[in-house]
């Protein structure tokens, strides 16, 4: 008896087309529920979701103040920022460039004074009446964390026991002239 | 002679397959786009009509509490008008004529929206009713939506006007920018 050899049972097509259909109608229903749901507009809100060793030391700061730092924006002068530590003041000014804000030169003047004190993360903002709101919120942005990667300041943080290194550098922003006459 | 032929047309399959793989990808870059700009706050804020808020870069998502928006022509609690403005400032008659820096109107609507939800904690801590307090509310947060070309005089009276009535806990609505 002759054996027989191996013979495949049916021809597999190179070629096959998925079937599409259910994952299409799938999506038809995703689409309208995600087009309804979905916010084309992102608000967001001002407030720093802080890391601990950063909220303790605010806790501590605001028990014992050892500095004190002010941005004082003004449309006429530029930006003043003071630094009250110890009885002695010290002001810098960041000067307007063609009439507009020098940030840059706002963000690299907080980083100096944040090196300086970096026990401090509080900073006091007395803004003139005549300041345009959205240079306000943008001000605030430049106090609040450094943007340069390279730029980090020291936190103890007492739960390690060590120092640790945050981009923070005044995330507690306080408007003090809201009760000035 | 043999008779014409009648004219037959050609015979055509009745069902056809539409190829959907197009469609399917288009479907899925619209998905994607809508994934990544689901928003996951806990509520949902909108800007005013022709309000402009500032850019900013702060990715917090906005909380619960009570929402007040400063356009350049009115000042609205939740949706209602308390004061209007002209030359993006408050109108004289919305002003103190003592204090400047005082909103009347808005204090008062401030002042009854507390009393209002003080009087609701009460009631649901007697176990009178099942609705529950605006938490928000009782802890004096409010979230300010306020055109960025206001100067910052405007903001201030809001400010002064709503830590007076009991909303010391201002945040500010941003859009999210650079």
């Amino acid at each position: 008896m002759g054996r027989r050899g191996y013979r495949p049972i049916a021809k597999m097509p190179f070629e096959f087309e998925l079937d599409l259909a259910p994952l299409l109608s799938v999506m038809m229903k995703l689409v309208p529920v995600m087009l309804i749901s979905t916010a084309f507009v992102q608000v967001m809100m001002i407030e720093s979701d802080l890391p601990q060793a950063v909220k303790e030391a605010i806790q501590k700061q605001e028990e014992k103040p050892v500095a004190v730092v002010m941005m004082t924006p003004s449309m006429k002068d530029g930006i003043k920022i003071t630094v009250q530590k110890n009885g002695q003041q010290q002001v810098k000014m960041v000067a307007m460039v063609d009439g507009q804000f020098d940030f840059p030169t706002l963000h690299k003047t907080l980083q100096a004074v944040k090196k300086e004190n970096p026990e401090v993360f509080r900073i006091e903002l007395t803004p003139d009446g005549n300041v345009p709101y959205r240079e306000v919120v943008r001000m605030m942005d430049e106090a609040r964390r450094s943007r340069d990667k390279e730029v980090r300041f020291p936190v103890f943080d007492a739960k390690e026991n060590k120092t640790v290194q945050t981009e923070y550098m005044f995330p507690d922003v306080v408007f003090s002239n809201v009760f000035d006459g | 002679m043999a008779r014409r032929r009648r004219f037959s047309p050609p015979q055509r399959s009745t069902t056809f397959a539409l190829n959907i793989t197009s469609m399917t990808d288009m479907f899925t870059i619209l998905l994607v786009f809508l994934l990544q700009s689901y928003s996951t706050a806990e509520i949902e804020v909108n800007p005013e009509k022709g309000q402009a808020l500032p850019l900013s870069a702060s990715e917090a998502n906005p909380i619960m509490s009570l929402q007040v928006s400063v356009t350049r022509s009115e000042l609205k609690v939740q949706d209602r008008t308390i004061a209007s403005l002209q030359n993006d400032d408050f109108t004289k008659s919305d002003v103190d004529s003592n204090d400047t820096n005082f909103l009347p109107g808005f204090f008062k609507e401030l002042e009854q929206i507390a009393k209002d939800e003080k009087a609701k904690e009460e009631q649901f801590n007697a176990g009178t009713t099942t609705v529950r307090p605006n938490q928000a509310i009782l802890d004096g947060k409010i979230l300010v939506k306020a055109d960025e070309n206001l100067n910052y005089s405007v903001l201030r009276k809001v400010m002064y006007t709503a830590s007076m009535a009991g909303f010391p806990k201002m945040k500010m609505a941003t859009v999210v920018g650079k």
